[in-house]
């Protein structure tokens, strides 16, 4: 590890003297992820010569192992959807704590619209409401979770800007308030079952799919619009931007809406990938979500970092994951290298600004 | 005869409606689906009985919360404490603090470090851990055999909390069985812990699957790892019927799982018959009366064969 973080520590952004993009950092410190693990294959005894990334075994057409690079960003595609809101969220200055939580109240709540009524023959045994919630179109499941996300959403970023109570406990509130939701819902009964069109959305590579296509739409958002730029300009000096006219309140709770909005989202998508909605779904989402954002290089004091970055992020993520269970490295000290890659991604990220500061 | 029954009538009236009781419940986790059935039947079978009033609280699985939820029971002077404990290792300081109090407490569903040596005025409800994993696992084993693997069987391994008392005993049952001559041919390719989740388990055996690595039956300690498993091998085209899946609970999501012909076999924990064990063992010694300091609810096994007995329950 110590190597890898000397790598990636080489190559600080300064954009005065090469336009180097702080992404390629995280690309750069991707691959040599990879490469710890296909050298780690090799070496370990008991792996016979396992290759973690190519093909050794001719099971498919291409050189890779095309099953390992599903995994490396399946895994990580739904918590990647939620990360796209928090890195807006992070960008604009705040933090959000409270998506893990929303994950677990949408997933039960879209679920109970998504129910089929006949599960092989029997009726469905979960059923939460009555025969008029069986078999509804899918999209009213998606639209009452897009809502209720939207109305959290709305909440967090309204006593966010109205009552300038700090993000973090708007957001730890609401995550408390949103666990016990998704419990209060059906008193903690799992909610099961739904109907063929509602699966669909989660199925197979469904979730990399919509995890690919939001982050090109909010790539294009933060990059390309007023909405984008207000966001930045926010996150690195409120102050300023309130006096060159920006509607600093209004904005924070666009960005808050949209970041619960795409929790609820992710909750649909898991829920269907599932086929199930439990109540303790989504638990240290919102951790991992921030984390990957970070790692992606999205700075916690706001104003700094891309949706680009974050989906290199979340692949990090997915390749240490993969990395873990492809050399069979035991679960405790799976958690323990995890801890010490997000505290390594920040103390990197705060030594970077420290040079870009130093620099200017 | 006539007076003894009249007596023994008196007295259960006395005990109904004369005094009214109060248990406290502290359960670890209100998010378990497991937890939630037996919390359901403690609820509704003390409600079905006059003079008794039950308050659930839920630990969080958090184990210094669970003994301040009992010390205030105790401060609250309920007749009765039922604990569902966070953490099987720390419930010697909760016997003590009730004991000390001399108020009756019942471990219920997962076995308490100190059942041995529990104080006179408690007691453990659930079911014997041991024969869970062992039915699942040998069931596995026999389905191999049947199947022809009998020269050689690989299998993958799904293991619940590591910090849980039942998925430490379930994979131990698990070796156990693959230990004897009988089940011997079976090997273990791999085995790592999805902490009992559904989706935590198909992201793990779609790892397991893109190693490539032959298999031929997957052990999962509980049903909700077997289904997430099961998922991720149907959406990587693996037909259902060269793998044998067992898992251990009989969830509602499972036994339709089997019925649609993808779970081998699990093992029905009565869930809520030790909820309603629990609250009669919490009531018989609030009244001072004998009660076994063991309570075992039987575990069953489920296959195909006999499935219909039990799409009802749980």
């Amino acid at each position: 590890m110590a190597d890898q973080a000397h790598g990636v520590g080489g190559l600080t952004y300064d954009k005065s003297k090469r336009g180097w993009p702080n992404e390629a950092n995280i690309f750069i410190a991707l691959i040599i992820i990879i490469a710890i693990f296909e050298i780690l294959g090799q070496v370990l005894p008991y792996m016979n010569g396992q290759s973690f990334l190519f093909d050794t075994q001719e099971r498919f057409d291409s050189i890779f192992n095309e099953a390992r690079l599903r995994i490396i960003i399946l895994q990580v595609a739904i918590i990647g959807i939620i990360s796209l809101g928090v890195t807006q969220v992070i960008i604009s200055g705040g933090i959000d704590l409270s998506s893990g939580p929303l994950v677990g109240a949408a997933a039960m709540i879209v679920m109970s619209f998504a129910q089929t009524e006949l599960v092989n023959g029997n009726p469905n045994p979960k059923a939460v409401f009555g025969d008029w919630a069986f078999d509804l179109p899918v999209l009213v499941p998606v639209i009452v979770g897009l809502c209720f996300g939207a109305f959290i959403g709305a909440i967090n970023g309204s006593l966010i800007a109205f009552t300038r109570i700090p993000p973090f406990i708007a957001t730890l509130g609401m995550f408390l308030i949103c666990r016990g939701i998704a419990q209060w819902w059906t008193k903690g009964q799992p909610v099961s079952f739904p109907t063929e069109s509602f699966a669909w959305l989660g199925a197979g590579m469904m979730p990399v799919v919509w995890f690919l296509l939001l982050a090109v739409l909010c790539h294009v958002i933060l990059k390309y619009t007023v909405y984008g730029k207000h966001t930045y300009a926010i996150g690195s000096n409120e102050d300023a931007a309130r006096m060159s006219g920006i509607n600093v309140k209004r904005h924070k709770v666009m960005v808050y809406m949209i970041a619960s909005m795409l929790a609820a989202f992710a909750a649909i998508i898991l829920s269907s990938k599932n086929l199930t909605a439990q109540t303790g779904m989504g638990q240290f989402y919102e951790l991992f979500a921030i984390a990957m954002a970070v790692i992606g290089g999205v700075s916690l004091t706001g104003g700094r970092g891309s949706i680009i970055g974050t989906v290199l992020g979340a692949m990090v993520f997915g390749a240490i994951q993969s990395g873990f269970t492809y050399i069979k490295l035991d679960a405790f000290y799976q958690l323990m290298a995890m801890g010490t890659i997000i505290i390594s991604a920040v103390v990197l990220d705060q030594w970077r600004q420290q040079r870009a500061a130093a620099a200017a | 005869m006539k007076k003894l029954l009249l007596t023994a009538g008196l007295a259960t009236l006395m005990g109904t409606t004369a005094m009214a009781e109060t248990i406290g419940a502290s359960i670890a986790r209100f998010d378990d689906n497991f937890l939630t059935v037996m919390r359901n039947g403690m609820v509704e079978y003390a409600a079905g009985i006059d003079g008794v009033d039950l308050q659930v609280e839920d630990a969080t699985d958090d184990v210094a919360k669970q003994l301040d939820q009992i010390n205030n029971f105790i401060a609250s002077g309920v007749d009765a404490i039922i604990v569902n404990a966070v953490d099987t290792s720390a419930t010697e300081a909760m016997s003590q603090a009730a004991a000390a109090a001399g108020v009756p407490l019942v471990y219920v569903n997962r076995e308490p470090i100190n059942v041995d040596t529990l104080p006179d005025n408690q007691a453990f409800v659930a079911s014997n851990e041991i024969e869970s994993g062992t039915l699942a696992a040998f069931e596995a084993c026999k389905l191999a055999r049947a199947a022809g693997l009998a020269g050689g069987a690989n299998a993958y391994l799904l293991m619940g909390q590591l910090s849980n008392q039942a998925a430490v005993q379930r994979t131990k049952d698990v070796d156990d069985v693959i230990g004897m001559d009988m089940c011997n041919f079976i090997n273990i390719n791999d085995r790592q812990t999805a902490e009992w989740s559904r989706d935590k388990a198909q992201d793990l055996m779609t790892n397991w699957m893109s190693a490539g690595e032959d298999f031929d039956i997957v052990f999962a300690n509980n049903d909700e790892m077997a289904i997430g498993a099961i998922q991720a091998m149907k959406s990587n085209g693996v037909s259902m019927e060269d793998v044998i899946v067992v898992g251990v609970d009989a969830t509602q999501d499972a036994l339709l799982a089997m019925q649609a012909g993808d779970l081998d076999a699990t093992v029905f924990q009565d869930a809520f018959g030790q909820g309603e064990g629990s609250v009669d063992a919490a009531l018989a010694l609030a009244r001072g009366e004998e009660v076994d300091q063991k309570v075992y609810i039987p575990f069953q096994l489920v296959t195909p064969a006999n499935i219909d007995g039990f799409l009802s329950k749980n």
